[in-house]
């Protein structure tokens, strides 16, 4: 009842005027991002960072979770009529959604995405309302080394499982610590790897390093590898769906629902683990012809249980993001960086510190996946036509946007030669196959991780025994060896065998 | 798995290499960090060492992989010959917009900053663009930055850097 309440006290909240229209612009440049190759919602809600200096924090928290799901519908767009995917967890979309375009089937391909999209949103926007405050309250009683320990285990997650090589994982998840650790000291206050610079005391801007590792690093690698590749997009078709393709829709949501809820609760990595479990047991289920479509024709199910199961996850992560403080992606770690821009620190106290901007973003959540229907559904030939921007004045644009966010924050043209410094990198990193989320998800959670550390072992009286000593975060730390060591040891068997 | 080291693999060296150094910088950087624990029982100082440490093993682990086939699980990278003017030209554009936003202002800094990436993208693609797409570069370049400065400006009223006082240029 009282979550019934407060919940109702959040509609309000996010149904003013000003609320809709700010919910209304962050779907529409949500989509607008996901469809445009080369730029995703964690670059666009970086370069928009800056407007948390003058927007008031619910506005700007409901402006950018718009942006953050809007890209997921966008995403699919692009992934089903080119064949270019803008965001890996869309590649799966990709594969089943490609072949229906080009058996003609486009607009059926569209209209299950936007629809999954939209069942799953708000069936796990449902279960953050309804478990978030419970999680808030579990986690209530959790202590600097129980936090420390799951901090650890969206460290792990996040640089040795997802991606191909635990080395490049590793070594990008602590340049991203090391980034993190320039700056002062939050318990002491000490000086660190400022070299005298005094604009780094403030330590290194969220904006700089996400804009430069993703858009300029994009545009970098464009003009050099990528300006022969001619990208065919394939014809469009009217947006319906016969019975038959409702039919066999409908399950496919839900079972992808289901996939991809639990998945985004745990800190255990980004969406494309469920949607690729997803896939193949929309493969294994199908009997039949529906079984031969899949990669021929292009099955229906293979395009509505991934994309059901991506919105799912990608909604269902706010619950850690919200309850625990902890991102396990380069989005939700951007998120934690714009409430922190406002002075507040996502946690369980998050659910009574600032239970009126938490329930008014919840609340909106509810209202940006009907509005991204809309946006969607009869008005997706609108979004195609973005698809025809051309790739130099498209990238030489993401270059201004980026200059905005990077130069914005905290105007300083020292930023500016940052950011290009961190855009080399990142073609770098990018041309050697290193993921970006540790570097992000790093040099965020960093320092929180650091500061729990050290309060946990003060706990401990200086010993590091207290991680084992209790029983919650004797279990995490069983969790995140088991999590390094189970893949491994399987591999190593089926080798083998 | 070839042995023969070949030139990726080079280059792939230099990045295990790089990395490792990065840790070694981070490592004299801790040097200099007081480990005043105090009350806490860990200091300062302990993270920077981990992550040195860490980033020097890593390094040292890429190092080995490229030596003895290259690096693992590489995914595969598409069009493979670099176009270094390409390069140029955007690199350019963006520093060039570093040195003068401050002086220039954000619209005409940033509107270079386009036709110069632009060009580079243009050449990569192939394109032969005569004075025409430069002149139509520079207008669209104008009319993205244009609006956005207005927006962060005058809407936002964030700080941009403008060649007069007025918030309009």
């Amino acid at each position: 009842m009282d979550i019934w309440h407060q919940l109702m006290q959040g509609f309000a909240t996010a149904g003013t005027p000003v609320n809709l229209l700010w919910a209304f612009v962050g779907c529409a440049l949500g989509t607008a991002v996901g469809v445009l190759p080369g730029i995703g919602p964690a670059t666009a809600v970086a370069m928009l960072l800056p407007i948390t200096a003058k927007v008031e924090a619910t506005a700007s928290m409901i402006f950018f979770a718009g942006i953050y799901y809007g890209a997921m519908y966008g995403g699919s767009t692009t992934s089903i009529l080119l064949n270019t995917p803008g965001e890996t967890a869309s590649m799966v979309t990709a594969m089943e959604g490609n072949k229906m375009a080009k058996s003609g089937r486009a607009g059926a391909a569209l209209a299950t995405a936007a629809i999954g999209s939209f069942v799953a949103g708000t069936i796990a926007t449902v279960l953050v309302t309804l478990f978030a405050p419970v999680v808030a309250d579990f986690a209530v009683k959790l202590g600097p080394p129980e936090y420390f320990m799951l901090m650890l285990l969206a460290f792990t997650t996040v640089s040795a499982v997802l991606g191909q090589s635990t080395v490049r994982g590793l070594s990008a998840l602590f340049v991203g610590l090391a980034i993190g650790l320039v700056g002062l000291d939050q318990i002491t206050g000490q000086a660190r790897y400022t070299g005298g610079v005094p604009e780094l005391l403030d330590g290194i801007e969220i904006v700089l390093v996400a804009v430069g590792l993703f858009a300029v690093a994009e545009a970098l690698h464009a003009v050099l590898f990528e300006g022969r590749v001619v990208e065919t997009a394939n014809k469009m078709s009217r947006v319906t769906m016969s019975g038959s393709d409702w039919r066999r829709s409908m399950p496919a949501w839900l079972r992808g629902t289901a996939i991809g809820a639990p998945f985004g609760c745990i800190p255990a990595g980004g969406a494309e683990i469920p949607t690729f479990l997803s896939y193949a047991v929309e493969k294994k289920l199908a009997k039949g012809e529906h079984q031969a479509e899949f990669g021929t024709r292009g099955a229906i199910e293979g395009v509505a249980g991934p994309e059901a199961a991506n919105n799912a996850t990608v909604t269902a992560a706010l619950i850690p993001l919200l309850t625990l403080g902890i991102p396990v992606s380069n989005t939700t770690a951007i998120l934690l960086g714009a409430f922190q821009n406002y002075g507040i620190q996502p946690g369980p106290q998050l659910f009574t510190s600032a239970a009126a901007l938490v329930w008014a973003l919840i609340a909106s959540l509810y209202i940006g996946n009907v509005m991204l229907l809309v946006l969607n559904l009869p008005l997706v030939g609108l979004w195609v036509k973005l698809l025809k921007v051309p790739k130099p004045q498209l990238y030489a644009g993401i270059l201004i946007f980026a200059t905005v966010g990077a130069y914005g924050m905290r105007q300083s043209a020292f930023d500016l030669f940052l950011l290009y410094a961190i855009g080399v990198l990142g073609l770098i990193m990018r041309r050697f196959s290193f993921p970006t989320a540790p570097v992000v998800v790093g040099m965020i959670l960093g320092p929180l991780a650091e500061a729990q550390f050290r309060n946990a072992i003060s706990i401990g009286e200086g010993s590091a025994m207290v991680f084992l000593q209790r029983p919650m975060s004797l279990t995490l730390l069983v969790v995140v060896v088991a999590v390094l060591v189970v893949p491994r040891w399987l591999k190593a068997r089926r080798s083998n065998a | 798995m070839p042995s023969s080291p070949s030139p990726s693999h080079e280059l792939q060296t230099l990045v295990g290499l790089g990395v490792g150094l990065v840790g070694v910088g981070m490592a004299l950087g801790a040097l200099s960090i007081p480990s005043a624990s105090g009350y806490a029982g860990v200091g300062p100082n302990f993270l920077p060492w981990v992550v040195a440490v860490a980033l020097m093993l890593c390094g040292g682990f890429m190092v080995r992989e490229a030596r003895s086939g290259g690096f693992r699980n590489m995914e595969e990278a598409g069009g493979d010959r670099p176009y270094w003017p390409g390069f140029v030209w955007m690199s350019a554009g963006l520093l060039a917009n570093a040195a003068l936003i401050t002086t220039i202002g954000f619209i005409f800094s940033c509107a270079l900053c386009f036709v110069l990436a632009a060009r580079g993208l243009r050449l990569a693609a192939g394109e032969d663009g005569g004075p025409r797409s430069w002149l139509a570069d520079a207008l669209t370049g104008l009319l993205i930055a244009s609006p956005v400065y207005w927006m962060f400006t005058k809407f936002l009223a964030i700080n941009l850097p403008g060649l007069t006082q007025s918030g309009w240029l």
